[in-house]
């Protein structure tokens, strides 16, 4: 049988494009279909399953009002207990016509008052849920807050792109998604001289004229003429265009049905999303919510809350948004294939984070990828833990170490060296470090000696974290009120210890509520409450240097007001509570104690999730740094063991590094197999990483044995012991250290770029590094060595393992031509093996 | 008017961007990104294939440019008179004589004003379009947005195997790409294209490195290369970024076409000596190198405009120089036909102080400066706005520095009102004010 394609008309660019659309999902399909093939099994869909047991949700509810609607919720299970959807397989009766319809998608509307029954029947079994109607004829009153703000952020009037924006659209301007709904009433009612809404002539309103696009509008038709909401906002116009109805009652919660459940391949799942009043009563809001996946090639959804599993294997977060409220769904789509329960029993474990991994891979039946070989080990935690390659004395060392120990014993004599605290205090300089053009030279160096003397003591971080945050005194004489110099309002503040220590992005609620969160301006300005009292004396930022010195202190006075309401603002942690503060107490020390207290969740998270990001090549929150409800853990129990553990072991650094590094998932191989290639967040194999800019600088320095030099620093100096990043350096830039122009100033870049290619391959202080007289292949080239030795060193220098008999064969080589020059081959063997791969990831 | 383009605007990289982005699992800030980009309704027409961004360092005083006072008093008109232009009526200050000979070919902007007077602020405001989210030092190097070239580059990408984004010989203060990541910084070129022996950094062969030595090296790489790749896509190796930019590195390096474009020694005498046989001469002839070879943007820093003291005399030392340098690239690229595709633009951070100090200097003031702009459908003896009779301020016809941003973006072909997201999905408009200056859109 031939298969044939459908011709295209040349030169039609409408097909043309399709065709490239078409090509691109071929792509993804082809893909999907090679992973299923290998996977050999079969998809299963809802149809195949036989229906043990019926669940209907709600089960009972009311309808008020002839606009009220209820979705229902129908979920199958198994004889296995899997549970699955039958929303739109099921067939619904109503038993009570008078009372209430049904329609084919399972939406009950009234039709007249008392209590009536709906009947369901899927896959053999049938379920009943009963309803009861009040007022089913009567025309409830419009209220702004209840009925229209969901009509326009469903609608995306609000959204940041149109109407939403600092600046309006077209003169026009809502507050962002609708978290501010009087000043989104005043808009449509008082602004342009009430040119919005006619309250005599409804339909000649501007409102209603532009969004069903009879008056032109930028934004296209956003109501269906006569349809449903178009007859809400007409109702409400007509009734007066109020923003209050007496006695509606307000919103408290979102609920949303299933909050959690594993999908098939292609599977769907209908979600439920109901909103909670001040009344107690409830009111189907899944027609009424936005919805948005973080992971849409995993789990896509509708704008009706349907959610669609495609063929990548994953977790998706499904949000659901009711005005204010968030609330979220998490779908894990496994590989297909059948797996046994008894392969993940077998499995190693060395400590919780092997359980709670092996759990996760579990769910989503994934392997994990053999351990890696022992050199590779060697490798990833000494650049891990210390920063640097092992040197070819370690790796015969560890090589030839018979201990069954021995990967314990490496990490913990690793985490005894005195390179341990130049390395971790450098990942957290990248955070912390201050532009010294702002700050001055003096409050950095300072600032920089005050984090590396933390890391040398190996100071638990809770207390590395509150001596930061109540820092007071000199700039000149305690680095760690150099924070306070950099960032000088309680606005700034807010925005930099929230994210540095809860991991919460709180700068979004600085301006406008968070669009993703809870968080709204009263948390930020009652957060930023706490740095109100912050006092300056001396000198402060001056240009051009910024050179003299600051004194930081709690003044006793000063107060952060709300920038809308001109409230005054009491401090107030995020989430629980904080210790009262005391007349005369500083402010920031009440603050201190609530972040690494057991009343502050965020804090012990955020920092086991850096170092496992560091160390693993994935934060379990990603980005490492943005800890919410819509943006999950890839393994929660993994991150809540993780810090736990970290809050019995008093925070200590060096016991968090070690419990990583013993786990058998730290040391499993980075190649996959069938069962993981689609894996890249749950850790089920090693995920390759380029080595930091500092460590590669550091390993060039080590394998060439040629030092740098760098301005302001003694000779021999390391580059991870640089004390800003303004120090010049051509290379250091090139691979990603983060850039102290950018605000923030905190993102390094892991990525490969061209530049860093072109840099390897023809920097000339790489390439007189590899020929100096002085250097490694000169030294190699000039001993009585034979070929094979120098081949070897090299690449026990360079990829710290040896050389199998392959590489071996090519390297000595270079060395058999009749009138080799002894020192060119071994410098080009030096300049290819740098040039590699190899050696520029970690594996 | 701008034509609507919508869906035709489609290339094919923004489907594959789809596929991938999607595959790849990247996250809510991708969607975002992408939706933007499928969003984007009314992207402009390009005028211009390329840009080149003279940089003024320090801020040119425009009385001694393109704004004299011949009427204003001593102290504040200074010590140069004032020349008559091929636009009768319009006059410049003495040392931009070849300018002014050719003013019926380019425009003048006479009257951007801004509220960014040191150094770090106006340099972000006018090379991004945006002002510094914060208060920062005269000294400062900050970046809070995206710069004209990054954005470029992000938009456009390079039309040969070259970078898209240059900058000579050093990266303007906040000239980099912010939130769109290293891939869009600009390549720097810092080597010197005047002297004898140019190289182009880590381009061309460390010296004392041959080219069969080079090859053999590059052949042994290959064969010593064992690390295994994860072929598949889905499996997200980094692995695969850096092999293809070493390949791509490896082109450039090797490629006929891209070596082509540095090897400035193939330029005639005559032509290298119409551009001036200085530094920055060199470099302006590069540049229009580098644009044949399709290279989209490219900075022209040049250092040294900060006259606090001794203006004229600094002035009566580089000013010719300048002259001669940007009327032969504006005659060049002319000759050869490319000027209408191709937009010069120059300027520095602001303008200076009215009164000459008592250094003999004058020191700096955004209420007033004077841009230059050539090419890329700029229509020819333009004079946009003006300043009042003692060049104090931009009075008539005021444009900010986001309406000479949006003006630059709408040439080459980049909508100004695009919303960006940051790689935290924080929305963030290209251009706050995406209206462009009118008189030289052309």
């Amino acid at each position: 049988m031939t298969h044939r394609l459908p011709l295209l008309p040349p030169g039609d660019m409408k097909n043309q494009r399709d065709m490239c659309i078409w090509r691109t999902s071929a792509v993804l399909l082809l893909l999907a279909f090679v992973g299923q093939n290998r996977a050999g099994a079969a998809d299963v869909s809802a149809d195949n399953n036989s229906v043990a047991k019926l669940q209907l949700l709600p089960a009972a509810f009311s309808l008020r009002g002839h606009a009220a609607k209820q979705q229902i919720l129908v979920t199958g299970s198994d004889a296995s207990g899997r549970l699955f959807d039958l929303t739109r397989a099921a067939t619904y009766q109503s038993l009570t016509p008078n009372i209430a319809q049904v329609n084919e998608r399972g939406i009950v509307m009234p039709t007249g008052d008392g209590e009536g029954r709906i009947l369901v029947q899927a896959g053999g079994q049938q379920a009943e849920v009963s309803v009861k109607v009040t007022e089913a004829t009567g025309i409830l009153p419009v209220d702004f807050e209840r009925d229209i703000q969901p009509i326009l952020v469903r609608q995306g009037c609000n959204q940041g792109a149109c109407h939403g924006k600092a600046r309006g659209q077209n003169g026009f301007q809502l507050s962002l998604l609708g978290f501010d709904p009087n000043f989104d009433h005043d808009a449509l009612t008082k602004e342009a001289r009430g040119r919005r809404l006619f309250l005599g002539d409804p339909e000649a309103s501007l409102l209603l004229k532009k969004a069903t696009s009879v008056a032109p509008h930028g934004g296209g038709k956003r109501l269906e003429f006569e349809g449903e909401h178009y007859q809400t906002m007409l109702r409400w116009i007509d009734g007066g265009a109020v923003r209050r109805v007496e006695g509606t009652p307000t919103l408290e919660r979102v609920t949303i049905e299933p909050g959690d459940r594993v999908l098939e391949n292609k599977e769907q799942q209908q979600l439920l999303v109901t909103a909670w009043y001040s009344d107690g009563s409830q009111r189907d809001v899944t027609r009424l919510s936005m919805y948005q996946s973080n992971e849409s090639a995993i789990a896509s959804v509708n704008a009706d809350g349907l959610i669609s599993a495609g063929t990548i294997t994953g977790d998706a977060a499904v949000m659901a948004r009711f005005l204010d409220q968030i609330t979220v769904c998490n779908i894990a789509v496994p590989l297909a294939g059948d797996v046994s329960p008894e392969y993940y029993k077998k499995l190693p474990q060395k400590n919780f984070i092997d359980k709670h991994v092996w759990q996760k891979l579990e769910r989503l039946r994934l392997y994990p990828s053999e351990p890696a070989a022992d050199q590779r080990f060697l490798r990833r935690a000494t650049i891990d833990i210390i920063g640097r390659l092992p040197t070819p004395a370690e790796t015969r060392a560890f090589l030839k170490d018979g201990s069954p120990k021995k990967r314990e014993q490496l990490v913990d004599r690793l985490l005894a060296e005195p390179e341990f605290a130049e390395h971790w205090a450098n990942k957290w300089a990248d955070l912390l470090r201050p532009n010294p053009y702002h700050v001055g030279i003096k409050a950095t160096l300072n600032y920089d000696y005050w984090i590396r003397d933390s890391f040398r003591k190996n100071k638990p971080l809770d207390q590395f974290t509150r001596e930061l945050i109540s820092a007071k005194g000199s700039s000149f004489r305690n680095g760690a009120v150099t924070m306070f110099r950099d960032r000088r309002s309680p606005e700034d503040l807010t925005t930099i210890v929230s994210q540095l220590f809860l991991g919460v992005r709180l700068e979004c609620a600085r301006c406008h509520h968070h669009p993703f969160e809870v968080w709204g301006q009263n948390d930020f300005y009652s957060f930023a409450a706490y740095f109100a009292q912050v006092g300056r004396k001396g000198t402060g930022i001056s240009a051009p240097i910024s050179g003299s010195e600051e004194f930081i202190f709690n003044r006793s006075t000063g107060s952060v007001k709300h920038p809308l309401t001109g409230a005054v603002m009491q401090p107030r942690p995020l989430i629980g509570n904080a210790p009262p503060i005391a007349e005369g107490e500083d402010p920031r020390a009440a603050l201190a104690a609530w972040i690494t207290s057991e009343e502050n969740p965020y804090f012990a998270k955020v920092m086991v999730n850096r170092v496992w990001a560091d160390m693993m090549g994935r934060g379990i929150v990603d980005p490492v740094d943005d800890l919410r409800g819509t943006n999950p853990p890839s393994n929660g129990p993994l991150l809540d063991a993780l810090a736990a553990d970290f809050r019995a072991q008093k925070f200590d650094l060096k016991k968090l590094i070690r419990r990583i590094a013993n786990s058998h998932v730290y040391g499993l191989g980075s190649l996959p197999n069938e069962r993981n290639v689609v894996d890249t967040r749950n850790y089920s194999r090693y995920y390759r990483q380029r080595l930091r800019a500092e460590v590669l600088l550091d390993a060039i320095t080590a394998i060439t044995d040629v030092p740098e030099t760098f301005a302001a620093m003694p000779a021999g100096s390391l580059a991870k012991e640089l004390w800003t990043h303004r120090i010049e350096s051509i290379f250091l830039d090139a691979f990603g250290r983060p850039d102290p122009n950018q605000d923030p100033p905190c993102e390094r870049t892991g990525d490969t770029t061209i530049v860093q290619a072109l840099h390897l391959m023809n920097a000339r202080n790489l390439y007189s590094k590899a020929t100096s007289d002085k250097g490694r292949a000169a030294k190699l080239a000039d001993a009585k060595q034979t070929p094979a030795k120098i081949v070897e060193e090299l690449y026990l220098l360079v990829y710290s393992r040896f050389p199998d008999t392959e590489e071996l064969r090519i390297g000595t080589g270079l060395f058999d031509k009749e009138g080799t020059n002894r020192r060119i081959a071994t410098e080009d063997l030096l300049w290819a093996l740098l040039n590699t791969p190899e050696f520029v990831f970690k594996n | 008017m701008v034509g609507h383009r919508n869906c035709e605007g489609f290339s094919r990289r923004n489907c594959l961007q789809l596929g991938l982005g999607s595959l790849l699992g990247g996250g809510l800030a991708n969607a975002l990104r992408l939706r933007s980009n499928a969003a984007e309704g009314n992207k402009p027409t390009a005028k211009a294939k390329s840009c080149i961004l003279i940089w003024l360092d320090g801020g040119p005083s425009h009385y001694e440019t393109f704004d004299p006072k011949p009427a204003a008093p001593a102290e504040i008109r200074g010590d140069f008179e004032a020349i008559s232009t091929k636009l009768p009526g319009v006059q410049f200050s003495k040392h931009c004589r070849k300018l002014a000979e050719r003013l019926d070919r380019y425009a003048i902007i006479r009257s951007i004003r801004h509220n960014q007077g040191n150094h770090g602020a106006g340099n972000h405001y006018m090379m991004t379009g945006s002002p510094p989210r914060i208060p920062v030092g005269c000294g400062a190097f900050v970046s809070f947005h995206p710069s004209l070239g990054s954005v470029t580059a992000y938009e456009r990408q390079s039309a040969a195997s070259l970078p898209a984004y240059f900058s000579m010989p050093r990266m303007s203060r906040s000239g980099g790409p912010n939130f769109l990541g290293a891939k869009y910084a600009p390549f720097v070129v810092s080597d010197n294209p005047s002297s004898a022996n140019f190289r182009v950094r880590d381009v061309a062969l460390p010296e004392g490195l041959s080219n069969d030595r080079f090859t053999h090296r590059a052949d042994l790489r290959k064969l010593v290369d064992h690390l295994p790749r994860i072929e598949q896509p889905v499996a997200a190796d980094p692995v695969a970024g850096l092999d293809t930019y070493y390949q791509q590195g490896m082109d450039l390096v090797t490629s006929p076409e891209a070596q082509k474009a540095f090897d400035i020694a193939s330029e005639s005498d005559s032509l290298r000596d119409k551009y001036g046989r200085d530094a920055f001469g060199q470099r302006a002839l590069l540049a229009r190198r580098l644009v044949e070879s399709g290279v989209p943007f490219i900075t022209l820093y040049e250092g040294g405009w900060d006259h606090h003291g001794d203006i004229f005399s600094r002035f009566n030392s580089r000013m010719p120089g300048l002259d001669q340098s940007v009327a032969a690239l504006i005659d060049d690229l002319d000759d050869r036909g490319m000027l209408d595709s191709t937009l010069v633009v120059m300027l520095g951070e602001f303008g200076r102080t009215p009164k000459v100090n008592s250094r003999g200097g004058r020191d700096h003031w955004s209420n007033a400066m004077s841009v230059l702009m050539a090419g890329g459908g700029t229509p020819g003896g333009t004079v946009v706005g003006a300043t009042d009779r003692a060049g104090y301020s931009a009075v008539d016809n005021v444009k900010s520095p986001e309406n000479f941003a949006s003006t630059i973006y709408r040439k080459l072909g980049v909508n100004p009102d695009k919303l960006l997201y940051t790689p935290q999905g924080r929305p963030a408009h290209l251009v706050s004010d995406p209206t462009p200056i009118v008189e030289v859109m052309g």
